[in-house]
C-alpha cells in the first residue's frame, strides 16, 4: 500500500472523533476566543471589536484577581492528590483477597453524581455535623466549628472534598500503570536487597512516570477549574469565590458573554503555562 | 382499505388541517418546572384558550428550572423564540436590562389594573412593563409553640423588633435558636425590607447609620446565636430541616414549605403557629416572589402573545393554578376569593398560613436589587463584607463602607 492513501485511511478512522471533536471542542474554544474580545450582545446577536476593554478590566478587578488566587491555591491539592493515589494504587495492587472491594470503595466517589456527594458533605461540614462530631469525641477541638463558613479554612474543606472525589480516578490511571511494570525488576530488586521503600522510589516511581505526567496534568488542570465543588459546597462564600465560578457568574448572571470568555482565557493561559512547566519537569528528555 | 384511497384520504386530512394550521398564529408558552405536578392544570388551561380563539393555537412546553434562562438566552441568539416565557421577577429585570424581552406597556394598558399593586410594581422595569403578573408566594411566619410557651413567650411578634426580641428571649430560657433569617441569597432583601435604600440616583447609598444599625443587630444576634451558626448557609431545604427538628424556634417561608415539615416530622408540625411575617418599614413582608410572563425578543406576533398572557393571567385561570399549587394569584379579584380565607378558622397549619398569606400578599413585593452594572461582581462583594459584619471579623461599618465604595467604582465604570 502506499503512504499517501495509507495516511488517507488513518484520516478516514480519524474523522468522526475528529468532526465531533471540531463541532463539540475546537469550534467553542476558537469562538471563545473571539468573544474574549468582543461586547457580544445575545439581543441581537452581535459582536464588536472593544479593544481588550475586557482584559483591561479584569486587570483591574478586584473580585477576579481574588478568584485567580483561590483557584492558584486550589493547585495544593495536586501533588497531595497524586501521591496519595499512587501510594493507594500501590496498595490495592496486591493480590490479596478482598482488593477488588477496596479498588471499588476508592472508585465510587468518583462516579457519584456531584451535586449527592455534595448534600452528604455540607452535613459533614456542618458546624454541628460528622466532622465537628468526631473531632470532639476525640478531643481534638472543643468548638463546634463551621467548616464551610469560615474563610480561612473553608478552601481547604472543599479540597479536602475535591481529594476524596478525586483520588479513585487517579488511582486507576496509575494501577493502569503499575500493571505495565514487568514482575521481572522488581524481583531483581528483592534478589538484589532492595527494601520496600527504595524498590517504590527506584523503580515504581521512575517506571510509572509518563502515568505520573498525564495524572498531574489532569489533575491540574481540575484545580484550576474548580468550580462544581464550590458550587454544590460554598457558592463562593466565605473566600471560596474560584476563577470559573466569576466566570460563570459573568456569563449567567450577568450575561456578559465577552467578559466571561475573556477571564475563561486568562484561566486558559495559566492551565497552558502550568502544564509546559509539567513537561519541563516530567516529560521524557530527548 | 386499499393504500391508494387510503393514501388519498389522508393526504386530503393533512392538506385540510395545515390549511387550518397555517390560518393560525402559533404562540409556545414556556412555564417554568411546572411539569410533571400541575399538567393537569396547565393542559386544561391551554384547551380552554385554544377553544375561546380561532386565530390563535397556544401551545404549552415546560423547561426545568436550572436549564430556564440557558433556554431562553439561546433561543433569542438563535432567533427562535416562543410567545411568552415565564420567569421570576429577579430574572425578568436582568433579562429586561439585557433586552431579551420586550416591553409590553402598550398591550397591557387596557386592562392592566386587575393586578394587584404590588404585582404591578414588580412587572415595571425602568417605567415599562415587562411581564403580565401571575402566580406569587410570600413568607409567613411558623413558630414552634412549645419553644415559644417554654420562653414565656404568648404572641407571635408584631414587628420586627419584636421578632428579633422573641428570638432572643427563646434563645435565652430554651437554648434554641430563636430566628433563622434567610440570608443565604444576600442581604439586600433585609434593607427593602426595613425600607432603606440600597442605590439611590446611580449611587449605592447602603452605609447609613440607619444601614449600620440594622447590620448591627443581626450582627448582635449571631453572636448570642439567636440565629444559627450556619445562617449563611441554610437554604430553603435546611431552614425547613432545622425548624423540624427544633433547632431553630421560628422561621419565614412560604405555605407550601410547611408541607414537608408535616411528613418529615408530625410532632413539630402539631406544635406549629403561623402567624403574617410581620411587614418592615418597607411596607412589605419579607419574601414575597412572583412569577410572571414576559415576551422574548424578536417575537413577532406580540399582541397574539399578550392575548394569551392574559388569558392565563386572568381571575379564573389564575384562581385555579393557584387552587392547584398552594400559591397566590396576582389580581385582585381572585385574592378576594372565599377559597383563601377558608382555612383562617383551621387548626391545619397550611391552612391557617394560606390565609395570612393571602392577606399579607397584595402588599407583597419582590425585594431585589436591579439594573446593576455587574450584578454578580456587586452582590457578590456585598454579601462577602455583610456576612463578615455580621459574624464579627469585620466592624460593621468598615464592611459596609467597603461594600459600597466597590459599588460605587463599578457604578462610575459601569457609565
Amino acid at each position: 500500500m502506499k503512504t499517501s492513501s495509507y495516511t488517507a485511511i488513518a484520516y478516514l478512522f480519524l474523522a468522526p472523533a475528529l468532526i465531533l471533536m471540531g463541532v463539540f471542542t475546537f469550534w467553542p474554544v476558537g469562538y471563545n476566543a473571539y468573544l474574549a474580545f468582543n461586547d457580544y450582545s445575545i439581543a441581537d446577536a452581535t459582536a464588536t471589536w472593544n479593544n481588550f476593554a475586557h482584559f483591561k478590566y479584569l486587570y483591574g478587578e478586584e473580585l477576579f484577581h481574588d478568584a485567580l488566587k483561590n483557584s492558584l491555591l486550589f493547585l495544593l491539592v495536586v501533588p497531595v492528590i497524586q501521591v496519595a493515589a499512587l501510594l493507594v494504587a500501590k496498595l490495592v495492587n496486591n493480590k490479596l483477597p478482598g482488593m477488588t472491594f477496596f479498588r471499588a470503595a476508592f472508585y465510587i466517589p468518583v462516579i457519584t453524581a456531584i451535586s449527592i456527594a455534595g448534600i452528604v458533605w455540607l452535613n459533614v461540614y456542618k458546624y454541628d455535623g460528622i466532622l465537628t462530631w468526631f473531632l470532639q469525641s476525640l478531643g481534638l477541638i472543643e468548638e463546634q466549628i463551621n467548616w464551610l463558613g469560615e474563610p480561612e479554612i473553608a478552601i481547604y474543606m472543599v479540597m479536602v472534598f475535591t481529594f476524596w472525589k478525586g483520588i479513585g480516578y487517579y488511582m486507576v490511571l496509575y494501577l493502569a500503570g503499575l500493571q505495565s511494570i514487568p514482575t521481572e525488576v522488581e524481583e531483581a530488586a528483592v534478589l538484589d536487597g532492595a527494601n520496600a521503600w527504595q524498590r517504590f522510589w527506584k523503580i515504581t516511581v521512575p517506571m510509572v512516570k509518563p502515568t505520573i505526567l498525564l495524572c498531574t496534568l489532569l489533575s491540574t488542570i481540575a484545580a484550576l477549574k474548580a468550580f462544581q465543588e464550590v458550587v454544590v459546597l460554598t457558592r463562593g462564600q466565605a473566600d471560596t469565590y474560584t476563577a470559573l465560578y466569576y466566570v460563570y457568574a459573568q456569563a449567567f448572571t450577568n450575561f456578559n458573554f465577552g467578559r466571561a470568555a475573556a477571564a475563561g482565557l486568562v484561566v486558559t493561559f495559566f492551565c497552558v503555562l502550568l502544564a509546559i512547566v509539567q513537561f519541563r519537569f516530567f516529560g521524557e528528555k530527548k | 382499505m386499499k393504500l391508494k384511497p387510503f393514501l388519498a384520504l389522508a393526504a386530503a386530512v393533512f392538506a385540510v388541517s395545515a390549511a387550518n394550521a397555517a390560518d393560525k398564529v402559533k404562540v409556545e408558552y414556556w412555564s417554568n418546572s411546572l411539569s410533571p405536578k400541575f399538567d393537569s392544570v396547565m393542559k386544561d388551561l391551554t384547551a380552554k384558550f385554544n377553544k375561546s380563539q380561532t386565530g390563535i393555537e397556544a401551545v404549552w412546553v415546560d423547561v426545568p428550572w436550572d436549564a430556564f434562562q440557558a433556554r431562553v438566552v439561546s433561543s433569542v441568539a438563535a432567533g427562535n423564540v416562543p410567545g411568552l416565557v415565564n420567569l421570576p421577577k429577579p430574572w425578568m429585570d436582568q433579562f429586561a436590562q439585557q433586552k431579551i424581552i420586550q416591553p409590553i406597556t402598550k398591550q397591557v394598558g387596557g386592562f392592566k389594573n386587575v393586578y394587584t399593586s404590588g404585582a404591578l410594581k414588580d412587572v415595571t422595569y425602568d417605567g415599562e412593563i415587562y411581564g403580565l403578573p401571575w402566580y406569587q408566594v410570600t413568607a409567613v411566619l411558623f413558630f414552634n409553640k412549645e419553644l415559644l410557651a417554654k420562653a414565656g413567650v404568648k404572641e407571635a411578634p408584631k414587628s420586627f423588633d419584636e421578632l428579633l426580641k422573641t428570638a432572643r428571649v427563646v434563645k435565652e430560657k430554651t437554648g434554641v435558636a430563636g430566628f433563622a433569617p434567610k440570608l443565604n441569597d444576600g442581604f439586600a432583601g433585609w434593607f427593602l425590607y426595613d425600607g432603606l435604600p440600597v442605590v439611590q440616583n446611580g449611587k449605592a447609598v447602603f452605609n447609613s447609620p440607619a444601614h449600620v444599625k440594622l447590620v448591627e443587630e443581626f450582627k448582635k444576634a449571631y453572636a448570642d446565636g439567636v440565629i444559627p451558626k450556619d445562617a449563611f448557609k441554610m437554604q430553603f431545604e435546611e431552614q425547613i430541616a432545622a425548624f423540624g427538628s427544633a433547632k431553630v424556634a421560628m422561621f419565614g417561608e412560604g405555605a407550601h414549605a410547611l408541607k414537608r415539615t408535616q411528613t418529615d416530622s408530625p410532632k413539630v408540625y402539631a406544635q406549629t403557629g403561623v402567624a403574617g411575617f410581620p411587614e418592615g418599614k418597607g411596607a412589605t413582608p419579607f419574601g414575597g416572589f412572583l412569577f410572571l410572563w414576559s415576551v422574548p425578543k424578536g417575537f413577532k406576533n406580540v399582541d397574539a402573545a399578550v392575548k394569551l398572557g392574559q388569558f392565563i393571567s386572568n381571575d379564573e385561570s389564575q384562581l385555579a393554578f393557584a387552587k392547584a399549587s398552594a400559591t397566590f394569584p396576582s389580581t385582585n379579584k381572585a385574592l378576594d376569593d372565599a377559597f383563601f380565607q377558608a382555612g383562617a378558622k383551621s387548626k391545619d397549619p397550611v391552612e391557617q398560613a394560606t390565609a395570612v398569606a393571602a392577606s399579607a400578599i397584595k402588599s407583597s413585593r419582590t425585594l431585589t436589587v436591579s439594573g446593576l452594572p455587574d450584578e454578580a461582581a456587586m452582590n457578590q462583594k456585598m454579601n462577602d463584607e455583610i456576612e463578615a459584619a455580621i459574624v464579627g471579623r469585620k466592624p460593621v461599618k468598615q464592611a459596609l463602607d467597603e461594600a459600597v465604595a466597590f459599588w460605587n467604582s463599578k457604578f462610575a465604570a459601569g457609565k
